[in-house]
């Protein structure tokens, strides 16, 4: 906000800006699992009182109250005063506020398509060269983060213009562990078992599967998690890499190889619960109460590393509910790839301010303050492991840790009409009946259709 | 009063009448008593059967060893499956998922390693066993309850603590007020303008008047922001205020403001405004001394209309105003409320409720006032 | 309490400002041209000069506003819909070739004839006999408010009022959506209402039906109260039947509010957008023109020369409104 508003509004803003001083939720010092010395120095570096910066994010809810306890850090140690907001259509709000020429400071999205689209439009600030270089040294696997990063911008220079920030990891099967004990059920280690087990549940009469695709305007976008998952477990990673680019495109027998896999699972009135109708109108916030039902609606619930909010009240994890890695095939020596998806924090309107925010997320603290409270995953090396919550999310970093491939969520990776909007309404008309390759060539042609 | 309000044709109307609203109140009432439901039975039985005693299958997780005490060398752990008031009857209980009911209350069912769990019909259970439950994770008693209708008030409560919901009320005042103030007052001038004043272009203006009215409102956004953000450079303000949005829900509103207005005054009586005219009255004061006055309900209704849409609306408000905390308006407040909370249909239905609250407010305590300014107009157009 | 206060503030300052412009051209045009002062010609002459000017007073407020809000947004979507996606580089008629060859759209245009032929007709009739009933009874304004209180309800609302309904829970398990009830209460099999393709249409239309009827309804009850007395007395007189009354001389009577009522809802079909995006968001084959818009407009990046060329399409749409309405309007004027 520049200069001073007019009439009435600048009161408001005014009052809203002394709202948002807010409380360090962990005291600078005190708990050794943190590393104090990072945001000592970080605080030293950078002095900016009286500056201020906005941020738009995706997180909203409870996922916001954890966000603005880490921004808080920021605030204490540069003093620049920061207001952040989101929005439940957050897509259209960034291209809206970009394009129109009035951006926030920050803007942290999880679609690299889209994220590629405002590069392109010359909307976004490159972070630099030395960035680039200290996301490599210092993100396992950095040189993925940097190529997830960089982009092409209006001059067609690629450049790196995004900063990873906060991971989830998508190939997670939710389980209730009594369940599947009472039932004598063990954990499948290779999807063999995992087919296997499907089949057993339904023999022993129960469901084995809970999906729901259901998610107001972005109905689909669980299925397109199964897609990804299924292809990594079936075909190299390589195949993953060109068909997220459409060098491979969707009509390719690897992929809707990949679509039938995940309707052997979505497509069978036996194996989801309510049958497959039931599929594309379960909103996947529904979904996954069906496991704790009683008797179970369903044993099984393919879901990304975030669904335990969605999770009855009072449900504990690791004790009413736990998670398994979606196995690999055993016959097919495809390694033990992870599909993960993530935000990206990015400068949309240049100043000292935004800048020192990029600096601030390259320290550990910034990192480990949200890690400590709640679902929060991290590339970053130099974090104190310790200061995860909680073992799930422990176990969660393991998996990431033991990843032989970590692939980024495909249909983020895809431009925003086909990974956020094709895509979907393919999976969902798949799940209606569509074939594979009805689907397939419809996407396929949209995506032509943008070339 | 028509003819034949006596004759059994009055009957049909009743009933027609009856029919018609039940069908369209139908819908609504089904939220309403929803949001009054008890958060477990709302998304297992319909809202229709809230007066019904309900048959419910539930879990119920024995503490790990907490309070357990040693009867004649066992570990006994004591307690009711069903906290809490409200009550219910246990119909049938078990302890593994694959049998939730294999037992009937009273029995004594025999678990592995020689644990035994007794479930009463009023709830208390009694679960023992030769080594301490400490340490384990809690033995899980499968219940069938047959539950008494339950009503809570806490689902609003859980609505209308949600922070900022207050300060989005006044937000969402401050935005609905003046927007439908503002085009009213322009608008009727305008409308008197195109319908009773002789001017050259009129029936020209008329038809743009009509092919603005479907110009979709999400075209407008990015052209209206690009030209906010330059008025707001050049004069070094923030572009998203009050002023601008006000002026966006005018500018939308218009078009149908004015139609409808007009078509209304059009359809005055001819004499009464050439009987002024004689006398020497301007424009101007038969506009507001006769036109206004008589256009009295149209006025109500548009008033009416544009009140709700103002307040029913996210889009402009998102756009113009921003989703920043502090101005956020109601609508927005509840839908990121919806995004976080979707799976909780006992939020759902409470906040869906709060949102539409002052809608009817407003509607129901204007509503008199409406047809009031239609009985007290003694000349009526249409 | 200060937030409340400002609030007050701006509320009154906006409105006071609004009134003070046209209380004050008019008052400064009678000061210009007075038109009692001097002889009788100057008299004349001053009132012929302020009715020239006076209109455009009128209408000065209405006009800038619409121009900008409205008017301008339109050249600027026919500048862009020759644009590319960004809206800089100029591609011709590439944007229209590429509408008419595109599936989504065929899909959208069909459905939106679809609901172009249903809602304005049903809701239209349903306000119309809602109106024409409950103008006899007692109970009357009640009946009425209960029909017209969907109005009220934000989409936000609506779209959960009508999850309640179109809820689909599978075969076997209790359903919690009442169609499906209903459905399951006379043997039949539950269905999952709105991913239905082709007749998921329909069940999206009903929710804009039952939202229309009440603003059908207060304004044709408005509309048949403006009857005269007298016409319909003679008719009684006359031994008409209560049904005769309403299809021979009440209906001819509010003709003109008919087609206004008709007109305006058609037009909200055309712009419907938020039932869509909260319901379906245009899947299942229930896309509509004003949602693919918004689509191609914001989503993924945005593509505003498609999106704009859409919009360009649903203007063209109502040309045929226009030119009617333009010709009423002559009629009208010649009336006068």
């Amino acid at each position: 906000m520049n200069g001073y508003l007019c009439a009435g509004a600048a009161t408001l803003a005014l009052l809203a800006g002394a709202a948002a001083a807010q409380e360090l939720k962990f005291a600078p010092g005190e708990d050794v699992r943190f590393n104090w010395a990072s945001y000592d120095g970080f605080a030293e570096a950078y002095n900016l009182d009286g500056q201020s910066i906005t941020i738009f994010g995706p997180w909203r809810g409870e996922d916001q109250v954890l966000v603005e306890s880490v921004l808080a850090y920021f605030t204490a140690a540069t003093g620049v005063t920061v207001s952040y907001s989101s929005s439940e259509n957050y897509e259209q709000q960034i291209v809206i506020d970009t394009q129109a020429g009035s951006p926030p400071d920050i803007a942290i999205l999880p679609q690299p398509g889209l994220i590629g689209d405002l590069a392109a439009k010359g909307l976004l600030v490159p972070l630099g060269d030395d960035t680039g270089a200290w996301l490599r040294d210092n993100y396992a696997a950095g040189e993925s983060w940097v190529g997830l990063g960089t982009y092409a911008g209006a001059d067609g220079a690629k450049a790196l213009y995004a900063f990873p920030y906060k991971i989830d990891v998508k190939s997670l099967v939710w389980y209730v562990p009594e369940n599947f004990e009472d039932a004598g059920y063990e954990v499948p280690g290779t999807m063999e078992d995992l087919r296997a087990l499907t089949e057993e549940i339904v023999a022993d009469g129960g469901t084995p599967w809970c999906i729901g695709l259901g998610s107001g305007g972005a109905t689909g976008w669980p299925a397109t998690d199964w897609v990804e998952d299924m292809l990594l477990r079936t075909a190299p990673p390589d195949v993953y890499d060109r068909w997220v680019t459409n060098d491979l495109p969707f009509t390719d027998p690897a992929i809707t190889g990949a679509i039938k896999e995940f309707g052997w699972f979505a497509r069978n009135n036996a194996f989801v619960d309510g049958g497959a109708a039931a599929v594309a109108t379960t909103d996947f916030r529904d979904s996954p109460k069906g496991l704790f039902a009683s008797p179970p609606k369903c044993y099984m619930h393919h879901q990304a590393s975030f669904i335990p909010s969605f999770f009855p009240e009072g449900t504990e994890l690791g004790r009413d509910a736990d998670f398994f890695y979606m196995p690999a095939y055993a016959g097919k020596d495809l390694g033990k790839p992870v599909l993960g998806a993530g935000t990206l924090a990015m400068i949309t309107r240049d100043g000292e301010a935004a800048r020192a925010f990029i600096a601030f997320l390259k320290t550990p603290i910034a990192h480990e303050i949200w890690m400590a409270q709640s679902g929060f995953l991290t590339p970053f090396k130099a974090v104190n492991p310790e200061a995860y919550a909680n073992a799930a999310l422990k176990k969660q970093g393991e998996i990431l840790l033991n990843a032989t491939t970590f692939r980024f969520d495909g249909s983020d990776l895809m431009p925003g009409k086909i990974g956020a909007g094709a895509f979907w309404t393919g999976m969902v008309d798949y799940a209606g009946g569509k074939s594979a390759e009805d689907v397939a060539a419809e996407i396929q042609a949209e995506w032509d259709a943008i070339k | 009063m028509l003819p034949g309000t006596r004759s059994p044709l009055a009957w049909v109307v009743h009933l027609s009448v009856v029919l018609l609203v039940l069908l369209w109140t139908l819908p609504t009432a089904g939220l309403l008593v929803s949001s009054f439901r008890d958060k477990d039975q709302i998304a297992v039985s319909g809202w229709w059967t809230a007066l019904s005693t309900s048959s419910q299958n539930l879990v119920f997780r024995a503490p790990a060893g907490e309070g357990e005490e040693i009867v004649d060398g066992r570990y006994v752990l004591t307690g009711s499956v069903l906290e809490g008031p409200g009550g219910g009857r246990v119909s049938a209980f078990g302890f593994s998922s694959r049998a939730p009911a294999a037992f009937a209350p009273g029995e004594t069912a025999e678990l592995k390693d020689g644990v035994r769990l007794v479930v009463t019909g009023d709830g208390a259970f009694e679960l023992s066993g030769a080594e301490s439950f400490a340490g384990t994770r809690g033995q899980r008693i499968f219940y069938t309850a047959e539950v008494p209708p339950r009503f809570t008030t806490a689902n609003y409560a859980n609505v209308l603590t949600a922070a900022g919901l207050g300060r989005s009320f006044l937000n969402s005042m401050t935005v609905a007020v003046p927007a439908t103030v503002i085009p009213i007052l322009i608008a009727a001038f305008a409308a008197y303008a195109l319908a009773w004043m002789r001017f050259p272009g009129r029936a020209l203006l008329i038809a743009a008047v009509v092919g603005l009215l479907v110009v979709p409102l999400q075209m407008s956004l990015i052209p209206l922001l690009k030209v906010y953000n330059s008025v707001g450079q050049a004069f070094g303000f923030d572009p998203k205020s009050y002023i601008g949005i006000w002026l966006a829900h005018t500018g939308f509103g218009l078009p149908l403001a004015i139609y409808l207005l007009r078509n209304y005054m059009a359809g005055l009586p001819r004499e009464v405004m050439e009987t002024a005219r004689v006398d020497g009255a301007t424009d101007f004061q038969i506009f507001t001394r006769i036109v206004l006055p008589l256009s009295f309900p149209a006025l109500a209704s548009f008033a009416i209309f544009q009140f709700l849409w103002t307040w029913n609306d996210l889009l402009v408000a998102l756009v113009f105003l921003g989703p920043q905390d502090d101005k956020l308006v109601l609508t927005g407040r509840l839908v990121n409320l919806l995004g976080s909370r979707g799976g909780d249909w006992e939020i759902l239905a409470a906040s869906a409720f709060v949102s539409i609250a002052v809608p009817l407010l407003v509607f129901f305590s204007m509503q008199k006032f409406l047809v009031r300014g239609l009985l007290a107009g003694s000349v009526k157009g249409g | 309490m200060e937030q409340l206060w400002t609030a007050l503030f701006t509320i009154v300052a906006g409105i006071a400002g609004a009134a003070l412009y046209f209380w004050g051209s008019n008052w400064l045009l009678d000061r210009v041209f007075p038109a009692h002062a001097g002889d009788r010609s100057a008299a004349s002459r001053n009132i012929a000069r302020a009715a020239l000017i006076r209109p455009w007073l009128f209408l000065g407020p209405a006009l800038i506003a619409l121009g900008l809000y409205l008017v301008y947004p339109v050249f600027a979507s026919i500048w862009l819909s020759f644009h590319d996606r960004g809206g800089q580089g100029f591609v011709g008629l590439a944007n229209y070739r590429w509408l008419v060859s595109d599936p989504g759209f065929r899909e959208s245009l069909f459905n939106n004839f679809l609901w172009l032929l249903m809602v304005p007709a049903a809701s239209t009739f349903l306000g119309l006999v809602a109106a024409a009933l409950t103008d006899r009874i007692a109970w009357g304004n009640l009946a009425r408010s209960l029909i017209f209180m969907p109005m009220a309800i934000s989409f936000v609302g609506a779209a959960v009022i009508w999850k309640f309904v179109y809820d689909y829970r599978g075969e076997g398990s209790e359903q919690i959506g009442l169609l499906n009830a209903v459905v399951v209460a006379f043997g039949g099999v539950p269905q999952a209402w709105i991913a239905v393709p082709f007749w998921n249409n329909f069940f999206l239309m009903v929710i804009l039906i039952w939202i229309q009827t009440g603003f059908a309804m207060v304004i044709l009850s408005a509309a048949l109260r403006g009857i005269p007395e007298e016409t319909i007395e003679a008719a009684v007189l006359d031994g008409a039947s209560g049904i005769q009354i309403f299809l021979r001389i009440m209906v001819p009577q509010i003709w003109g509010t008919i087609a206004v009522v008709w007109t305006t809802i058609t037009i909200t079909v055309l712009k419907v957008f938020d039932i869509v995006l909260a319901m379906t968001n245009g899947q299942w084959n229930s896309q509509v023109l004003a949602n693919l818009m918004f689509d191609w407009m914001f989503r993924g990046g945005g593509d505003f020369g498609r999106g704009a060329t859409i919009a360009i399409v649903i203007m063209v749409l109502v040309v045929p409104i226009m030119v009617w309405n333009i010709r009423n309007a002559r009629a009208e004027a010649g009336d006068r």
